[in-house]
């Protein structure tokens, strides 16, 4: 049961051409029913997002079934089949299982870790299934990718620390407050950035939140759309002694917190600490500032530097993940190879039953007057050599079917026991 | 049979240490299990030997400087493991430990003299000041992680701890609690220490180099929790009195296990 995987991903396609590529579910299913009814794939699943379009199948001629279905793909969306070719990669086997445990883990991602692809794969499969194109090899692969995935998720980290400016500023928060529910929050400036940290903040349960803005309309209109307090920018100060965390994000030419305002703030603060999110350019809060007691600071570059580190603590971690899969697809290469010698095994059992029960009855038929005890001797005896005969092949089968060679014996079985065609 | 238990309870501390601390910078989940199974044998076979001990000389084994240490060692551990299991903090032993280590290995240097006991005053006096050094190990791990994790945050560079310490908050509020929990303790066992060594040796200090240090680490706490209660001291400031404090504290321990003076030598 030959396995591929073919398609074209953000790794080596434009965006024009998965754009131009990428079917919605009537398409998929349509193409599903053409394929696997007509006999070209015996499974298949067909996955379409904006980063990638792939065809997961099995074959009895891999390549032609490749060519096929992306002929049919490309005739259906109207692309150009020569434009597809020329990208089109193809993973046959062993190569064919680590893709997909890699796609599904998000290893293959734009941003490695992404959380969609999971949900994606999962989708494609649920639509595959209900269109009758998966069989038993693809249910292995794919119901084994999602567990792959879900390990990957927990032993892992790459999908855990922020790679967003904004994610990044809630993730710096949560270093230096034991809990962000219950943090007042203050919003200097109503830009789109400092309002998305905002609303991450606000999920984690940070309140109340207190919006200052130069224009008393645009602060209400922040502070209604946030459920928060607009406070008129005179009182400013005020608001800052109150609040935990700040974003500011104004398009003031100077600071608009200086270090004389935070060092007399923090006095009346205490020990609580205060942590800056300052997302504009130019800056709204004094660099100073960092060196007032419990005063962090975190202008846009900062956080950009996060991002990068986190990034590279994602492909730090994303290492240990290949590892995990190299592990996966050993182990699902020998369930496979399994379900594909068992029906073999099945067939050369009971062919050699059907030639034994044959020839007792025919010795049986010779000797009318044996005892029960003769009788029971020749079944045993009977037993015994086919037992002993089948033990050297089945045990090769098992054997080659680990290492991954078990096709060619496969054959030389249904060779030599006359087995006919194997299925 | 102690000696051999003690022997193997402090390898398994030092393999445990080892461990924790790669944990620390390689971050495999797998490590992290190896040293927390190598502290908990180094742990039960400290208890065993801390059994045997108590079985050979026929009482606590508070009797002896080293012993005592060994004591204090065996909870200091006992809540590294309860509390690491139920904050979640795994780089917990990486802190902790070494000072384990250290302790253990200095404990198990110096001349086993036995002291001048007399009543009951004196074994609570022990083991009270026992508790409160279990409690300050703790607070020297706090304050260690609180530095490190303040130092990344502040200076925008996100290092190999950055995504393992828990939150600045949190180790503030642990630094405090386990300073709170101890300094009663520390406070109360040297009261008993000094009205009885005022009754056994008519003086409250007796030339004794180890009480002398004692109250040295005492004012520091002191005045710790003075600042923190009253003056408002937090994060930094606090983490740096809490491993000025530890210093005072091993260096008192320090003279009782190797400076001749009444508590030892």
């Amino acid at each position: 049961m030959p396995l591929f995987a073919a398609g074209i991903s953000h790794k080596n396609a434009p965006l024009a051409l998965r754009e131009q590529l990428a079917a919605d579910e009537g398409k998929v299913r349509e193409i599903l029913r053409d394929l696997v009814g007509g006999g070209v794939l015996r499974e298949a699943v067909i996955l379409s997002t904006c980063n990638r379009v792939e065809v997961y199948g099995v074959a009895d001629v891999p390549g032609e079934a490749r060519a096929v279905a992306f002929r049919h793909l490309c005739r259906q969306r109207g692309v150009e089949v020569t434009a597809v070719e020329e990208v089109l990669y193809t993973h046959a086997e062993d190569d064919a299982i680590r893709h997909a445990f890699r796609v599904a883990s998000s290893l293959d991602s734009m941003m490695i870790g992404e959380p969609q692809i999971l949900g994606q794969v999962k989708d494609a499969f649920a639509l595959a299934q209900g269109c009758e194109a998966v069989g038993p090899a693809l249910h292995t692969l794919f119901t084994q990718a999602f567990a792959v995935a879900k390990r990957v998720r927990t032993e892992t980290e790459i999908a855990r620390h922020a790679v967003s400016i904004s994610f990044a500023a809630v993730e710096l928060a949560k270093k230096i407050f034991a809990r962000l529910a219950g943090r007042a929050v203050l919003l200097v400036g109503a830009g789109k950035m400092s309002e998305l940290a905002a609303k991450h903040l606000v999920e984690h349960g940070a309140f109340p939140i207190y919006v200052v803005n130069r224009t008393w309309a645009r602060a209400q209109e922040m502070a209604r759309a946030l459920s928060g307090t607009a406070v008129p920018f005179e009182e400013l100060e005020t608001a800052l002694a109150a609040v935990d965390i700040v974003i500011t994000s104004t398009g003031a030419p100077a600071p608009v917190v200086t270090r004389d305002v935070v060092a007399r703030v923090v006095r009346s603060r205490g020990t609580r600490p205060l942590f800056f999110i300052d997302i504009a350019v130019p800056r709204d809060v004094e660099p100073g500032v960092d060196a007032l007691p419990a005063v962090y600071r975190y202008d846009i570059d900062d956080l950009k530097s996060v991002v990068d580190a986190n990034i590279r603590e994602r492909l730090r971690e994303a290492q240990r993940a290949e590892a995990i899969v190299e592990r996966e697809v050993a182990k699902l290469r020998a369930r496979l190879g399994d379900v594909e010698i068992i029906p073999t095994i099945v067939s050369l059992r009971e062919r050699l039953e059907e030639i034994r029960a044959g020839e007792v009855r025919k010795a049986l038929a010779r000797l009318p007057a044996a005892s029960p005890e003769t009788r029971a001797a020749i079944e045993a005896l009977s037993a015994g050599i086919v037992n002993k005969i089948l033990h050297a092949p089945i045990t090769k089968l098992r054997e080659s079917s680990r290492a991954g060679a078990h096709r060619s014996w496969l054959a030389v079985v249904h060779e030599l026991f006359g087995l006919g065609r194997r299925s | 049979m102690h000696p051999y238990l003690q022997n193997i309870a402090i390898i398994a501390y030092v393999c445990a240490m080892g461990l924790a601390l790669a944990h620390l910078v390689q971050r495999q989940a797998y490590v992290h299990r190896l040293a927390v199974l190598a502290t908990l044998v180094g742990w039960i076979a400290h208890t065993l030997a801390l059994v045997v001990l108590a079985i050979e000389i026929g009482g606590p084994p508070l009797g002896t400087l080293p012993n005592a240490v060994s004591v204090v060692v065996w909870v200091v551990v006992l809540l590294e493991m309860l509390v690491e299991r139920q904050s979640g903090v795994t780089v917990l032993g990486a802190f902790v430990l070494p000072v384990v280590v250290v302790l253990s290995l200095k404990s198990s240097v110096a001349r086993p003299v036995t002291l001048a006991l007399g009543n009951a005053w004196i074994w609570i006096h022990i083991a009270l000041a026992l508790v409160g050094i279990a409690a300050f190990v703790l607070n020297f791990a706090g304050a260690i992680m609180y530095l490190l994790h303040e130092r990344q945050i502040r200076h925008k560079r996100p290092g190999r701890f950055y995504h393992r310490l828990p939150p600045l908050e949190t180790l503030d509020r642990w630094t405090y609690r386990t300073l709170a929990l101890g300094f009663p303790f520390l406070t109360t066992g040297l009261i008993l220490g000094a009205v009885w060594a005022r009754t056994a040796w008519g003086s409250v200090f007796a030339f004794d180099p180890l009480a002398f240090f004692s109250l040295v680490a005492w004012l520091i706490y002191a005045g710790t929790l003075a600042g923190r209660a009253a003056g408002g001291w937090h994060g930094r400031r606090a983490a740096y009195f809490a491993i000025v404090g530890f210093a005072a504290l091993v260096v008192t321990l320090g003279a009782g296990l190797f400076l001749p003076g009444r508590h030892g030598a």
